[in-house]
C-alpha cells in the first residue's frame, strides 16, 4: 500500500449465487484524487459502492481505508470511519425537510462523542450549514425534501453525505437525468468538494462530466476492470471502445479530450 | 345539548386512550416494518403493575404509573434484544416477527394469569367525582384521562419532531439503508421505539383499566382497535394513527348512542372496510408508502 493511497481494495468478490458481481478486483484511490468508475450496465459498479459502503458484504478480499480493515464494518461503521454516499436514485428523506436531511448526516454521521444530547450540537449545527451552503441550498432549509425538483435531491443527497464531513465521497451517477446546465453547476459542486481536500470516486455513464472531473478513470465490465489510467487514454482503448463507449460516443469523446501529450 | 356534551366527552376520552397505544404500534411499525401482536398483552401487563404498585405496595398513583411503564419499556427492550434482533437479517422478517409476538402475547398474558388470577380486578387509580360542564357532568376520570394522553401525544410529537432521538427514528423509518449509511446506529433506534411503545402499551393499559376494569385477557379488544386504526391511517403513519384514534373514539361514542353499543364495533368495521375499498393505502396514506 503506497502511503497516499486513502482506499484499498485488495481482490475483492462478490458472488450472487453463481454470479460474480465483482470478480476479483483490486484497486486504490489516493488521497485528494477523483476516480472515475464508467461500465456498462450490470458491470458491478453500484455493487462495488454497495460493499465498499457496507451495505453489502464482499464475498472474500479487503477493503481498507487508511490502513484499517472495514471489510465486515457495519455500514452506520464505515460511515464513522469516514466513506459517505449518495445514489443513483433519491434516497432522501422524503418528509423531513431540508435541514433536517442534513442534520441526520452532521449529527450522527461521527461517531458519537460523549453523551447523546437532545438537540444538535453546535458543531452539528455548523456542519448542517456548512454542508447545505456547499451545494446551494442554504436558502431552501425549511422546504420538505419530497417537494423538490431532480437537481435539488441530488444536490440535497451530496449536502446530506458531506454533512457526516467524510473523507472519502462515493458518488453513484450523480447527474444521471439532469438538463446540460445542471450537469454544469453539478460538476462546479463536486469541483468545490475536491478543493476541500475530500477524496471522491464517482460512477457516471454522463462521459462529459466523467472525463472532465476525473484525475484517473476504471471502466469495469462483469465486474473486472478493463481500463484504468488517464480519461485521455478511453477513446483509444480498444476493449474500452468495443465493450462500452462504441465507435460514435468514443469519437465524440476523443473531441472532448485534449490533445493527447507526445 | 347536554347529550351532546357527553358523547363528545366519552369519544375524546375513547379515542384519546386509542390514541396512546395506536401510536405505540404505528411507531413499531413505522421503523422495523413489525407489526407487534404482544401490544395487547403488553397493555394488560402495565395495568396490572400500576395495580400491583398501589394496592401491594401502596406507593402513590404517579409513581405506580411510571413504573409500570418503566416495565412496559423493559418489556419492549426484552423484545428488541431476544426476539427482533435475532430475526432482522432474515428476508421473511415481517412474517416472522408477526408469529413470533403472537408467541409472547400469550406468554405475557399466561404470566399475567399465573400471578393475578382470571378474576377481575378494579384498577385502584380511580379518581371520584366530576366536573359540571353545561349542565353536564364529566367525570374527572375521562378529564384525566383526556389530560395524560394528550400530554404523552405532545411529548411523543415532541420527543419525534425536536430530539436528535426523534430525528433518528424519523430518518430510519423513511430509508433504512440511507440511515445507516448517514452514521445512525438503527440497532439503538429499532430498541429505543420498541421501549417507547412498551412504555406506551402500558400506560394505554392503566387508562383503560381504570374504566372497564383489570382482566389477564382486557389487551385484546383496545389492541384490535389500535390495528384498525393503523390501518385506517395508513399503516406507520403516526400523526395520522394519533388523528384516526380520536376521529374513530369520536365515531364509536356516537354510534353508541345512536344504536347501542352492541353495534359500535360491526358500525365501524363496515366503515373501516369502506374506507379502504375508497382509499386502499389508508385515510392519510399514500401510495408509495411515505411512512411517517
Amino acid at each position: 500500500m503506497e502511503p497516499d493511497d486513502l482506499l484499498v481494495c485488495e481482490r475483492v468478490t462478490k458472488q450472487f449465487g453463481a454470479l460474480a458481481a465483482v470478480k476479483e478486483l483490486s484497486f486504490a484511490a489516493r488521497r485528494g484524487e477523483i476516480l472515475g468508475i464508467g461500465g456498462p450496465n450490470g458491470a458491478g459498479k453500484t455493487t462495488l459502492f454497495d460493499v465498499l459502503s457496507g451495505l453489502n458484504e464482499a464475498t472474500s478480499g479487503r477493503v481498507l481505508l487508511d490502513g484499517r480493515d472495514i471489510t465486515r464494518a457495519a455500514p452506520e461503521a464505515i460511515c464513522h470511519a469516514g466513506i459517505a454516499r449518495t445514489f443513483q436514485l433519491n434516497a432522501c428523506f422524503d418528509s423531513l425537510t431540508v435541514r433536517e436531511n442534513v442534520q441526520v448526516g452532521a449529527v450522527f454521521g461521527r461517531a458519537a462523542s460523549g453523551l447523546p444530547g437532545l438537540r444538535p450540537s453546535a458543531e452539528a449545527e455548523a456542519a448542517t450549514q456548512e454542508a447545505l451552503a456547499l451545494v446551494g441550498l442554504a436558502d431552501k432549509g425549511d422546504v420538505v425534501a419530497g417537494a423538490l425538483p431532480v437537481l435539488d435531491r441530488k444536490l440535497l443527497m451530496l449536502a446530506g453525505a458531506m454533512a457526516t464531513r467524510p473523507k472519502l465521497l462515493l458518488m453513484d451517477e450523480p447527474v444521471g437525468g439532469l438538463t446540460h446546465a445542471e450537469i454544469d453547476l453539478m460538476m462546479e459542486t463536486v469541483r468545490r468538494i475536491k478543493a476541500q481536500g475530500v477524496t471522491i470516486i464517482l460512477i457516471e455513464h454522463v462521459m462529459r462530466f466523467l472525463v472532465a472531473l476525473s484525475d484517473r478513470v476504471m471502466i469495469l465490465h462483469h465486474g473486472e476492470r478493463i481500463y484504468e489510467g488517464p480519461a485521455a487514454g478511453l477513446a483509444r482503448d480498444r476493449t474500452v471502445v468495443d465493450v462500452y463507449l462504441g465507435e460514435g460516443a468514443s469519437a465524440r469523446l476523443a473531441a472532448l479530450l485534449p490533445e493527447p501529450a507526445p | 345539548m347536554e347529550i351532546f356534551i357527553q358523547v363528545i366527552a366519552s369519544g375524546l376520552t375513547l379515542g384519546a386512550m386509542y390514541a396512546v397505544s395506536t401510536i405505540g404500534l404505528a411507531l413499531v411499525y413505522s421503523a422495523l416494518n413489525m407489526l407487534n401482536m404482544s401490544q395487547g398483552a403488553l397493555l394488560a401487563f402495565g395495568g396490572y403493575v400500576c395495580f400491583y404498585a398501589m394496592e401491594t405496595l401502596g406507593l402513590p398513583a404517579p409513581v405506580a404509573m411510571l413504573a409500570a411503564m418503566v416495565v412496559g419499556g423493559g418489556l419492549g427492550l426484552a423484545i428488541y434484544l431476544l426476539v427482533a434482533r435475532p430475526m432482522l437479517g432474515s428476508p421473511m422478517f415481517e412474517t416472522q416477527i408477526f408469529i413470533a409476538t403472537i408467541g409472547i402475547g400469550s406468554v405475557l398474558q399466561s404470566v399475567v394469569l399465573q400471578l393475578f388470577g382470571p378474576q377481575p380486578k378494579a384498577q385502584p387509580l380511580n379518581v371520584p367525582g366530576g366536573v359540571s360542564l353545561g349542565g353536564v357532568v364529566v367525570p374527572w376520570q375521562s378529564l384525566l384521562i383526556l389530560t395524560i394522553a394528550l400530554a404523552m401525544l405532545a411529548g411523543v410529537a415532541w420527543l419525534l419532531g425536536r430530539t436528535r432521538a426523534g430525528l433518528a427514528i424519523r430518518a430510519t423509518a423513511q430509508n433504512r439503508d440511507a440511515a445507516q449509511l448517514m452514521g445512525i446506529r438503527i440497532g439503538q433506534v429499532y430498541a429505543q421505539v420498541l421501549m417507547l411503545s412498551g412504555a406506551l402499551a402500558a400506560l394505554s393499559g392503566i387508562m383503560v383499566s381504570s374504566l372497564s376494569g383489570l382482566l389477564p385477557t382486557m389487551g385484546a379488544d383496545p389492541m384490535l382497535k389500535a390495528f384498525v386504526i393503523c390501518v385506517v391511517a395508513g399503516l406507520g403513519n403516526v400523526p395520522g394513527a394519533a388523528i384516526a384514534a380520536l376521529l374513530l373514539g369520536l365515531l364509536e361514542a356516537i354510534i353508541q348512542y345512536l344504536f347501542g353499543v352492541q353495534y359500535a364495533f360491526a358500525i365501524l368495521l363496515g366503515l373501516v372496510i369502506g374506507v379502504l375499498i375508497w382509499r386502499p393505502y389508508g385515510l392519510f396514506g399514500k401510495r408509495q408508502v411515505v411512512r411517517l
